[in-house]
């Protein structure tokens, strides 16, 4: 039942681990996050050190996007396009964001900014997304009831926006949507920045995103968000293993274990899932981890000390 | 007669040497330790391991197994309230000259066996980890008692610091005494040489002590997965991202003709 890992240099209930993989590989499926902001608390929570969490969960998240992408790919879910531009402004966000962190651990500031990053943000997108749908459900539920037919979420605009004026303006065809080609690559920059301050691959905040901002179908955005997140985390897996030999090999393959089946179960269940019910799920989620960091931060821990690194 | 005066003196003296030897407080050759097993080797389905410590007590004395690593610094974070209302982590603090692993067991409660003074001179009991520390911290006025205290209980809360009184148990043969201690080791304590230190107590006084080592060390493909992550961690880095890589798709396809994705 026991497994020892190499580099994290703690044995753990294997069983319980692949379980942990599983559980998060259903949520990337079904909403098009990497988990990372889960699955890092959890394997603290578990014995594992920080920064080998959440540097191994990067390895897994690569896994599990690759499974969920592969099945939105067969599904016609991924786009491509969108998926390149956000990839290249993620990219430059995430290497803007590394040196931010870099000048703020000199000077003091880092841990404030980032347990404060995380609430807020996870707060404000948890929220948002939680009232939207809310209310597009009861819009649907009493269009139903004056039968006014079957609601669907399939936005239908062509949309340029605020931003219309922007140069560069480009048609993406999978998600049937026109944009400035700046404002994908404008938006992963945003998103790389507060990624690499929080830590994480971004999903959560790059799925929100692409529904409000982008306006992209919700099942077109959970495939190019996976899709996204591959690339992503396959950098940060080579970073962190080359530079700061924080990659568990053997915590990685028992979670992907785990992850990869639970990302295809997860993609069909999604599938069955209506966007809304699939957006007040994931608000749901989030408002909980929020709520979670809220309570770490007020209450006094139980131990004062913890060993370097991680956040 | 020079002859007969001469084997006189040194049956004397040979008689004397051996009382002294049998009658001495210390009784040197009476206490002895062993350890088993002596190596301890972390595999792939290591969770940590029974350890036996036994070994001759023939005075019948109270007894003190001490297993500990070689002092060394912890570097760590300590946690404080920023804007006097949100817990995080605040500097960073050091523990200078501190074991990374004490383990302490006695056979009987240790105030009883050693005064305090004593106990710090022989290293034994939490406060001569607190007499023999030294704090570093990023910070100005914080108390090094409070925390060396709380570094201690950050260790004992990872199972590497504790103290358990009564637990080696005296065994009284017709002879002499034999005492036994079996420990559950803690997987939690990274690979290394570690000390076990037995001391004899009697009136309040070490008069014997007796050491030997337990060795915790690294062997097959955990051995193996280590060398490559830190001496090789370019290869190490790919080959994590192609078998996660090759794991999802492999996956999706085995769903794909298991027919359950569309």
């Amino acid at each position: 039942m026991y497994m020892y890992l190499p580099i994290a240099l703690t044995s753990v209930n294997y069983l319980l681990v692949v379980g942990l993989g599983l559980a998060v590989g259903l949520l990337s499926g079904l909403f098009g996050v990497g988990g990372g902001f889960l699955m890092t608390p959890l394997l603290m929570m578990i014995g594992i050190p920080p920064t080998i969490a959440a540097a191994t969960d990067a390895n897994q998240i690569v896994a599990a996007s690759a499974s969920g992408t592969f099945a939105h790919w067969r599904l016609g879910n991924v786009d491509y396009k969108m998926g390149l531009y956000l990839l290249i402004g993620g990219f430059l966000g995430g290497a803007v964001g590394v040196h931010i962190i870099k000048i703020l651990r000199a000077t003091g500031g880092a841990d404030f900014l980032i347990k404060i990053t995380y609430v807020v943000m996870l707060g404000v997108v948890g929220t948002f997304m939680f009232f939207e749908s809310l209310h597009a459900l009861r819009k649907q539920k009493a269009a139903a009831a004056k039968g006014e037919g079957k609601a669907h979420s399939k936005p239908t605009q062509k949309n340029g926006g605020l931003l219309g004026w922007l140069p560069m303006q480009t048609f993406f065809e999978k998600s049937g949507v026109t944009h400035s080609a700046l404002v994908p690559l404008g938006l992963g920059v945003f998103v790389g920045v507060l990624a690499a301050i929080m830590g994480v691959g971004g999903g959560f905040l790059m799925v929100p995103v692409m529904i409000y901002m982008l306006r992209m179908p919700m099942h077109v955005v959970v495939g190019t968000s996976l899709f996204q997140i591959m690339f992503t985390c396959t950098e940060v897996t080579f970073l962190q293993a080359y530079s700061n030999h924080t990659v568990d090999f053997l915590l990685a393959i028992l979670l992907l274990v785990g992850s990869v089946f639970g990302a295809q179960i997860g993609t069909v269940l999604g599938r069955k899932l209506h966007g809304d019910q699939l957006k007040i799920l994931l608000a749901v989620i989030v408002l909980a981890v929020t709520v979670k960091i809220v309570l770490e931060l007020i209450l006094e821990p139980s131990l004062l000390l913890a060993y370097k690194g991680g956040h | 007669m020079f002859t007969k005066f001469a084997i006189k003196g040194l049956a004397i003296l040979y008689t004397a040497l051996i009382s002294c030897f049998l009658f001495s407080g210390g009784t040197a050759w009476a206490l002895s330790t062993e350890v088993t097993p002596r190596n301890i080797p972390i595999n792939l389905m290591y969770h940590g391991a029974q350890v036996s410590i036994k070994g001759e007590n023939g005075a019948n004395d109270d007894l003190i197994i001490k297993i500990s690593s070689e002092p060394a610094d912890a570097h760590m974070k300590y946690k404080g309230k920023a804007a006097g209302l949100f817990w995080m982590k605040m500097g960073d603090i050091s523990f200078e000259h501190v074991p990374t692993v004490y383990l302490l067991y006695s056979s009987r409660n240790l105030d009883s066996l050693l005064q305090e003074n004593e106990r710090i001179t022989e290293g034994i009991g939490f406060e001569s980890i607190r007499a023999g520390a030294k704090m570093e911290t990023s910070a100005a006025d914080m108390d090094p008692d409070r925390w060396i205290a709380e570094f201690i209980k950050f260790k004992k809360a990872e199972k590497l610091y504790g103290i358990e009184e009564g637990t080696i148990t005296k065994i009284n043969e017709t002879h002499d005494g034999k005492y036994q201690l079996d420990i559950k080791w803690p997987y939690q304590a990274a690979p290394g040489t570690y000390t076990i230190e037995v001391l004899a107590v009697r009136d309040g006084n070490v008069v014997d002590r007796a050491e030997t080592s337990l060795t915790v060390a690294r062997t097959g493909i955990v051995e193996k997965l280590s060398n490559l992550a830190f001496n090789h961690a370019a290869v190490y880095g790919i080959i994590s991202i192609v078998v996660a890589m090759a794991a999802g798709f492999a996956v999706g396809a085995l769903f794909k003709k298991g027919g359950g994705a569309h």
